[in-house]
């Protein structure tokens, strides 16, 4: 390495430092914090279709909603990202069964979002929707600019290299993680989640009828409260809490229409989940 | 099936035995820096020793990447690339080393394999080819976790070369750099300082070490352990280190769940 440092000149500061110091050095890794963001896609919106809360209830909850992205197509780019739901619920638990590890059922959950965003993409595709897959994802700023918005399954591409999770087999990072992840790399304009409830509440609503609405919270307030359920999957949450484009995620009810319009539009529908010092 | 799978409740229930893929497989991981970067004087002897090994042991390879990611990281933050767009970039520096390993070991029979073969080949590939190849750094891309500290990838190639230990159970995971083990400071720039034979993940996470040979997060994902429950780091320079790995003895650094 020393007979390198004189031919640096093409090296800025911070490039010296990576090349000859660990990428575990503090030092390095604060200067590296130091460097600017840019936005990539700056006026796109991620808005994540729930599997299990929308796309598994079929005709009545998905042709309104494809009615409202529609309606929304001249003013709002979107990248449309799915959840599994049901069918991921049964594959996990008959893997499970077989000793199956995590990393094999998100190979297997994958599938799921995968049919999902198929069958969304097959009634968007009259409007030239494309459907994109991971790997497809550099074409994803012309078909944005041209058409106005893309289909993709809402999980990421780990794999067989998912993590384990701290506790149980269910892989950590699902599809709410995935479409999180689009849209924290590209800098998009929104983060938007279309589930079956109105947005937070401090417990499972569907269980308890009568437990409090959280219509906005600091991400940090609710990872201390560590409530036993959420609207989303927890790795959101610490993602959201160190993410350095994305400074809030939004959870609407994809049955009520107007809903997804009005998050489109900036307004406070549903639950905010907002990064704290970033928002009033 | 209306079951939340975010509910802690849920989550419990699903603790179960995990069965091993691959039992007989041992992942080897080859260092970017620590290796590849040194050209011919480190990785030729390596290579004749993995081939030696071939009879006795399965072998599958991660590869790492290297000096040509630090210095596309470099231009990457200066230009305000995001964690995703860097990782994407890193995984074909370390697709190219691995690519090269698999030319050189091609006429023993060693395969490359990108990771849609890993998922679907890979059993099949073991059976008729006699090793494997593949790209350390896993398939996050766009999708790599946002880091705790700085705006580097987390995941490079000693937690994608795990987590394929991991899931297929193999039966040893072998990190190769250019150190004996795990040291309590730098061992490059402290000669002094204490040489760790054998210690437990979180233990080591909670020394906070100010350097580590291998990627925190490798810690972290040995502390979830199902099936791959320890890992060993030894030094690829010393000839015979990684045949007494594969033959169990005690070499370089055990680190255990």
């Amino acid at each position: 390495m020393e007979e390198m440092e004189d031919k640096n000149v093409l090296l800025t500061g911070l490039g010296k430092q990576l090349v000859l110091n660990s990428l575990t050095d503090a030092s390095v890794q604060k200067a590296t914090e130091e460097t600017p963001d840019f936005a990539i896609l700056p006026w796109v919106n991620v808005v994540k279709i729930g599997g299990q809360s929308i796309m598994d209830r079929g005709r009545s909850a998905v042709y309104p909603l494809v009615k409202e992205i529609v309606d929304n197509l001249p003013r709002h780019k979107m990248i449309l990202g799915t959840g599994a739901g049901t069918r991921a619920r049964h594959i996990y638990s008959l893997a499970i069964d077989l000793g199956l590890p995590t990393g094999v059922l998100t190979v297997l959950g994958t599938a799921v979002a995968w049919q999902n965003a198929q069958m969304l993409h097959y009634l968007l595709a009259q409007y030239g929707i494309p459907f994109v897959e991971p790997e497809g994802f550099s074409t994803l700023p012309h078909y944005l600019l041209e058409r106005g918005a893309v289909v993709c399954q809402g999980m990421p591409p780990y794999k067989l290299w998912e993590p384990n999770p701290v506790a149980g087999r269910i892989p950590p990072q699902r599809t709410d993680t995935g479409c999180f992840l689009i849209a924290e790399v590209f800098g998009a304009r929104k983060m938007i989640y279309v589930k079956d409830e109105d947005g937070l509440y401090a417990a499972d609503p569907k269980k308890h009828p009568s437990s409090e609405y959280i219509p906005r919270i600091s991400v940090e307030e609710l990872l201390t409260r560590d409530l036993e359920d959420l609207i989303v999957e927890r790795a959101v949450l610490e993602f959201l809490a160190r993410a350095r484009n994305i400074r809030e995620i939004q959870f609407v009810n994809g049955l009520k229409p107007g809903q997804l319009t009005a998050a489109l539009e900036g307004e406070p529908v549903g639950t905010v989940i907002y990064r704290n010092g970033d928002a009033e | 099936m209306r079951e939340s799978l975010v509910d802690k409740n849920v989550i419990a229930r699903t603790e179960a035995p995990v069965s091993s893929i691959l039992p007989d497989v041992n992942v080897i991981q080859i260092g970017g820096h620590s290796i590849m970067d040194r050209g011919r004087s480190a990785l030729l002897p390596l290579l004749e020793e993995i081939v030696a090994n071939q009879a006795k042991h399965r072998m599958i390879i991660g590869v790492g990447a290297g000096v040509r990611s630090r210095h596309i990281f470099s231009v990457g933050l200066d230009l305000g690339l995001p964690t995703g767009a860097l990782a994407a970039l890193s995984a074909k520096d370390s697709a190219q080393n691995a690519y090269m390993v698999s030319c050189l070991l091609a006429k023993h029979g060693f395969v490359y394999l990108e990771a849609p073969f890993v998922v679907q080949l890979l059993p099949a590939m073991l059976a008729a080819a006699r090793g494997a190849v593949f790209n350390g750094i896993p398939p996050y891309s766009r999708w790599e976790h946002q880091p705790l500290k700085s705006k580097l990838p987390p995941h490079g190639s000693d937690a994608g070369s795990y987590l394929v230990g991991e899931v297929f159970g193999a039966r040893s995971v072998i990190f190769i750099k250019d150190v004996d083990g795990l040291y309590a400071a730098d061992p490059k720039t402290d000669p002094e300082a204490e040489f760790i034979q054998q210690a437990r993940a979180q233990e080591i996470i909670d020394r906070k070490l100010r350097t580590l040979p291998i990627e925190p997060v490798v810690l972290d994902l040995l502390t979830r352990a199902k099936l791959a429950r320890s890992i060993r780091l030894i030094n690829g320079l010393r000839p015979g280190n990684l045949t007494r790995a594969l033959n169990g003895e005690s070499v370089g650094t055990l680190i255990q769940q």
